[in-house]
């Protein structure tokens, strides 16, 4: 049966809920039990159960209203839902919470699941699939029907992801894995043709929280900008300089990271990538193009201005560590150099900036909204420093920012 | 073929045997003040006697019989067809340099080798540019044409002819000798104090910009000269501000040249901010350079040594055009061959720095009777190469729009090279085509050969191998679907064309730097040659170090160029002493900066982590060490004839100067947003798990997942409560319907849920007023739970519940009420509760 011809009762009835529901939401003090219904339905995404509500709302009432939050992300919708629309934008160039479930979305809630260090997700090897006994299609290195399955069967997540390795698992040497950066699903987005620079600017996005136009600096020296950046586009050199510099002089060092990496697939039949794999030159390898284990892409274009840098291996330097990025806030226990994808992700991992974009997006996600004013203000600068001295658990975030938005 | 001037890189050039007895000759732009001495000069043999300047432009091209002694020698025979043959003309030098007229007399007639003897006074066949012939017309010595620059190049062109067979077609050789000594001058640099900048520009930048120009705006656009904190927005404009010349401020011309967000008019806008620069500067006094730096000596552009030494093959080149003149509206052919196929440029079209045009909308054309010569030459020979170096405007223009054509109109052409968006298009009308040349062979879409960026296009034509398209030097590989044939039915009376078609209907923007035709085809090699020589002025710009090194004659080298209208191209520096005894093994060299104008550049130090030691493995004295192999790109102040450049060094020899970058400017300060909203919307998938949670119905429930799929992108996707729509109350319908239907249909589920309700009563006996709460106790427990004071009240819930119960269970004999009514009304009010905004708003 069908129940459309009482729908015009049931919108003059959602009408009058939703009046009454903003005005008690506005009007009403909010007691232990109102903060522990908001801590769960921020967390879990869904209401909670009688009893864990009147456990929580006890929490809340003796003062731990922390751990009524941690019994919130008890449910395994918090993994399912709350997590997985919380990642799954980052995972691909489109930036879309469509996407179905992949390695890297997996591999961040089984890690944020087990508390492992966050500052992992861009350097460890590291991979979370889906429990043998569940009987899906085994981890592939071609296709994400692994992790489609996962979805689709709605499997619970927070029980059934199980911690592997990339170099176990994939056969990426381990020393190649670096976190989420070489899961199938990034290599997929951002390892996909190109130059490999998307890599780059969306693991700035989506783990430092900037985009590359705020961090233009065109004073860096631009000695290491590949042969495909054009001088002079269309004929005008000061787009160039004031512009094009900006961004490539510090990204063109870092980027140089990813040099052995690309992303295979069927050009013509499988354009978007969904049966490739993520191809990586190993020691000893020789790129036919390149004459060194350098992906054939980084060479592309060199005409454009062939005076500008040849990448012959994977070595990096991070410019930005002087002049106005260095507000980034980078390790003064790291050398700011390096070899490879690894390094690197220790290089953003371990900035100021990493640990406070985790913060911020944390409290936009449970807060549903930016931080406005010097009480979130503080309160983010607060929870970074906890997030610091947590070893880096984001759950504790969680919980943080649920109980300052859990209302008063 | 003959190979002439075949430019050699750094390390392959230099005599230097002969370096040290060859006297700098004075640099060309200078010598054109001394215009009057030299052509007095020049014409008497070296007197100072004042004469008149012989009028050429009276001869009537005759050339006179030539009845003398035959060449000597084979050179003296090339000497004649290359150089003789093309000036002995009584309307080129013949006018005036022949027996008993003025020395020297190098077209005299009535001995070749008399004439040979004295050409050889006068040219230099290791670099033709630098002769005397050619510097003397370029000081403006009886041009026949309006164009010093145009004449100095066509005979420049017949010496290298010449010396292309004179020296068994080796390639020439730059010859580097020591420059002008010069100590970098000063210039304004921007105090610490922020005071002047808030006093000056600030107020104007926060006034206009700073809805882009602000970290705080909503699409904040660096640099941040807007920012609200002052020292944050000085540290931001200081890059786009010229103290020098204020008008030269990227400020003032992102306004005044590019309209760029201007608030009123543009040119008054400019003007404040020009004013408000000048202000600025105004208070700030001339600083030396720092004495703290390493500095090399200085140079202008001009002070450089000519690099360019040929390099092209143009044995065969019947029409070349390279734009050098500047002004003027004639762009001239300087092939050498006549009739001259002179440009006229019409419309917007400008003259590019670093020799070039930039077609905006106009076009560049040459007469219908000049453009005749390629009919003739090339219908002769059957095949040939058009070369042409382009910078296209952009990736977007079609039609194809028209790069080089000689056509008759849009649909009738000899040949055309065009652009298709990304790609190049050659049409080449044959015996095997249409007479618009169709059709046309273009490179592959995928390719995307065509770039926004300065690229060699190479077209070439023979009756064998049909049409093939060459970009950078490479073989596009895309292969003519149409045989070759003869190029017999060209028509003679079309035009040739750049940047347009002769109808004016086919605009093409871009820049062109150099067009040549060739009446053969130019072979793979070839083509590449003539893409390495490059195009362009270049120069090797000796700045000395010898006073910091104690080495003599000891320099870092830079080809340098400019690269466009805004630019210089500085490359591959080299470190070389002209003193082939010098003991340069142990000089270190490290962080090399350019300076130009008593001031360290700001952008483009590509050098800055070089960090080299010259060592005798790896030193010559022919090709010094190379220091680098990048080129970078910096910006130009006031023009290649005075800006002043300098290097300044972090280590060299024994000198240190240690580099300190200044601290990052502060953050800005954070300010307060408005407040927003401390409630939202559960998103798509949180509204499907609540639902889920509340009826315990699987989410993988076919039906419901079915549902769910159909809507889910009709359901909210951010939480902004500001944001949900209509659309979206729909979609929770459905999707809240879905799981009602799916957790009544279901007997254990529902008996989980309404424990205590009789789901087989009639309409009347089940919702009777005391059994209504089975249905709405239950529905509104797990949807809102229970006593949460922001939910509605259970009173507020049942009451709307019961109207709604109310209406559904009115069964009468206008409203007939089915057998599975009371599954029904619960199916609705279910759904009215579980889909109502206690559910959605969290």
């Amino acid at each position: 049966m069908r129940t459309q011809p009482f729908l015009k009762y049931w919108f003059d009835l959602f009408l009058i809920l939703l009046v009454i529901s903003l005005v008690n939401i506005s009007a009403a003090q909010a007691g232990p039990r109102e903060q522990a219904k908001r801590i769960h339905e921020r967390l879990a995404g869904v209401p909670p159960s009688e009893s864990v509500l009147t456990n929580m709302q006890s929490q809340v009432e003796n003062g731990n209203a922390v751990n009524a939050a941690m019994l919130a992300m008890d449910n395994a919708d918090f993994y399912n839902v709350t997590l997985k629309n919380f990642i799954t934008p980052w995972t691909n160039e489109a930036e879309t919470i469509f996407a179905p479930l992949n390695d890297y979305t997996a591999t961040l809630i089984g890690m944020i699941r087990d508390d492992r260090d966050f500052r992992e997700i861009l350097s460890a090897d590291v991979l979370y699939v889906g429990a043998a006994s569940l009987g899906l299609p085994a981890y592939s290195n071609n296709n994400n029907t692994h992790y489609q399955a996962l979805e689709d069967q709605r499997i619970n997540l927070k029980d059934n992801l199980v911690a592997a390795t990339q170099s176990a698992v994939t056969g990426l040497p381990a020393a190649a894995t670096a976190g989420i950066t070489t899961s199938r699903a990034a290599a997929q987005a951002f390892f996909i043709d190109g130059t490999n620079r998307a890599m780059f600017r969306f693991t700035f996005k989506n783990q430092l929280c900037t985009d590359l136009e705020p961090l233009k600096d065109i004073t860096r020296s631009p000695d290491r900008i590949r042969q495909d950046v054009s001088r002079s586009p269309g004929g005008d050199s000061r787009i160039y300089l004031n512009n094009c510099i900006g961004c490539h002089a510090g990204m063109d060092p870092m980027t140089q990271a990813f040099a052995y990496y690309d992303f295979a697939h069927d050009v013509d039949a499988d354009p978007d990538g969904n049966n490739g794999n993520l191809s990586y030159n190993n020691v000893g390898a020789v790129d036919p193009d390149t004459g060194s284990r350098v992906k054939k892409k980084y060479h592309i274009n060199a005409s454009n201005f062939k005076f500008g840098f040849i990448s012959t291996d994977d070595r990096w330097d991070n410019y930005w560590r002087t002049g106005a990025n260095a507000n980034l806030g980078w390790s003064s226990s790291l050398s700011g150099s390096g070899e490879g994808a690894k390094s690197l992700g220790q290089e953003l991992a371990n900035s100021e900036a990493f640990a406070s974009c985790q913060v911020k997006k944390v409290f936009k996600e449970i807060c549903l909204r930016s931080a406005v004013d010097a009480n979130d203000r503080a309160q983010l600068t607060a929870m970074v420093n906890s997030f610091k001295t947590n070893n880096y658990n984001l759950k504790q975030v969680f919980a943080e920012t649920a109980v300052y938005c859990m209302g008063d | 073929m003959k190979v002439y001037g075949r430019y050699l890189s750094p390390f392959k050039l230099l005599s230097i045997n002969k370096l040290l007895s060859i006297r700098k000759p004075l640099p060309i732009r200078k010598l054109l003040a001394l215009f009057i001495l030299g052509v007095l000069a020049g014409c008497s043999g070296g007197g100072a006697e004042v004469v008149p300047l012989p009028d050429v432009s009276t001869g009537t091209g005759s050339v006179p019989n030539y009845t003398g002694p035959p060449p000597a020698s084979e050179d003296v025979q090339r000497f004649k067809l290359n150089v003789w043959d093309n000036l002995v003309a009584d309307n080129r030098c013949g006018g005036c340099h022949i027996q008993g007229g003025q020395a020297p007399e190098f077209v005299r007639f009535d001995d070749i080798n008399l004439a040979y003897a004295a050409a050889n006074t006068i040219v230099n066949l290791n670099n033709p540019i630098e002769s005397r012939m050619v510097q003397k017309v370029l000081e403006g010595h009886n041009c026949w044409l309006s164009s010093d620059q145009a004449c100095a190049d066509i005979i420049q062109g017949h010496i290298s002819d010449w010396a292309g067979g004179a020296l068994g077609g080796e390639a020439n050789l730059v010859q580097l000798f020591p420059p002008v000594i010069r100590e970098p001058g000063a210039s304004k640099n921007f105090p610490l104090s922020s005071a002047g900048f808030a006093g000056s520009i600030y107020p104007i930048l926060t006034t206009y910009c700073a809805q882009c120009h602000r970290e705080t705006a909503v699409t904040p656009q660096s640099p941040h000269f807007a920012s609200e904190d002052v020292e944050v927005a000085y540290l931001a404009a200081q890059s786009k501000i010229d103290l020098d010349v204020p008008a030269n401020s990227r400020l003032v011309l992102r306004l005044r040249n590019e309209f760029h967000q201007c608030w009123d008019d543009c040119q008054a806008n400019s003007n404040e901010l020009e004013t408000a620069i000048t202000t600025l500067a105004n208070g700030i006094a001339l600083t030396e350079l720092d004495p703290q730096l390493l500095p090399s000596k200085a140079l202008t552009l001009f002070d450089g040594i000519l690099a360019n030494s040929g390099g092209r093959h143009e044995t065969n080149v019947i029409a070349k055009w390279e734009f050098k003149a500047g002004q003027g509206s004639t762009a001239f052919d300087t092939s050498g061959i006549n009739p001259a196929m002179d440009l006229t440029l019409n419309g917007d079209v400008s003259w590019v720095g670093g020799w070039g045009i930039q077609i905006k909308d106009g076009k560049a054309q040459a007469s219908t009777s000049t453009s005749k010569k390629l009919h003739n030459l090339i219908s002769g020979s059957g095949e040939f190469t058009l070369e042409a170096w382009v910078v296209p405007g952009n990736v977007t223009q079609e039609g194809p729009a028209r790069i080089v054509s000689y056509s008759g109109g849009t649909d009738t052409r000899n040949f055309t090279l065009g652009q298709t968006l990304y790609n190049y298009d050659f049409l080449n009308r044959s015996s095997t085509t249409d007479v618009n040349g169709d059709p046309a062979l273009s490179t592959d879409n995928a390719a995307q050969r065509l770039q926004p960026v300065l690229q060699h296009v190479a077209l070439t034509y023979s009756p064998t191998t049909g049409r093939k398209i060459y970009v950078n030097g490479e073989f596009t590989g895309d292969l003519d679907t149409v045989e070759g044939g003869t190029l017999s039915d060209w028509d003679d009376s079309f035009a040739f064309v750049l940047g347009n078609e002769v109808s004016s209907d086919r605009l093409w923007q871009g820049i062109l730097r150099m067009v040549a035709v060739h009446n053969r085809v130019l072979s793979d090699e070839q083509i590449v040659d003539n893409f390495k020589a490059s195009v362009g002025e270049k120069f090797f710009l000796l700045f000395s170090v010898s006073d910091l090194i104690n080495v003599t004659d000891a320099y870092v080298v830079f080809e340098a160029s400019q690269f466009d209208s805004f630019s210089y191209l500085f490359n591959q520096p080299f470190f070389i002493s002209l003193d082939p005894d010098a003991q340069v093994d142990g000089i270190d060299i490290s962080g090399i900066r350019l300076g130009s104008n008593g001031r360290e550049l700001a952008v483009g130090q590509a050098y800055k982590n070089v960090n080299k030691t010259v060592n005798d493995a790896e030193y010559n004295t022919v090709g010094g060490q190379s220091l680098s192999s990048l080129g970078t790109v910096i910006n130009l102040e006031k023009g290649p004839e005075n800006d002043e450049f300098f290097l300044t060094f972090e280590k060299i020899g024994q000198n240190t100067h240690r580099v300190v970058e200044p601290p990052p400017p502060p953050p800005p300060v954070a300010v307060d947003e408005p407040a927003s909203s401390d409630v939202g919307l559960k998103t798509f998938e949180k509204i499907h798990a609540t639902l889920s949670s509340i009826t315990g119905v699987s989410m993988a429930q076919t039906d419901v997942n079915n549902t769910y799929q159909n809507v889910k992108q009709a359901l909210p996707t951010v939480s902004d409560i500001e944001t949900f729509v209509s659309a979206q109350q729909m979609a929770i319908t459905q999707l809240s319907i879905e799981y009602c239907n799916a957790l009544v249909n279901d007997p254990n589920l529902r008996q989980n849920f309404f424990p205590d309700f009789n789901f087989n009563g009639s309409v009347n006996d089940a919702f009777v007023m005391g059994d209504r709460r089975l249905i709405t106790t239950p529905l509104y427990n797990k949807t809102m739970n229970s006593n949460v004071a922001t939910q509605a009240s259970i009173a507020e819930v049942e009451l709307e519940l019961n109207n709604l119960i109310d209406r559904l269970t009115s069964c009468n004999t206008n409203n007939s009420c089915a057998a599975d009514r009371t599954e029904t009304v619960v199916k609705a009010t279910c759904a009215a509760a579980i889909g109502n905004a206690g559910m959605l708003i969290q």
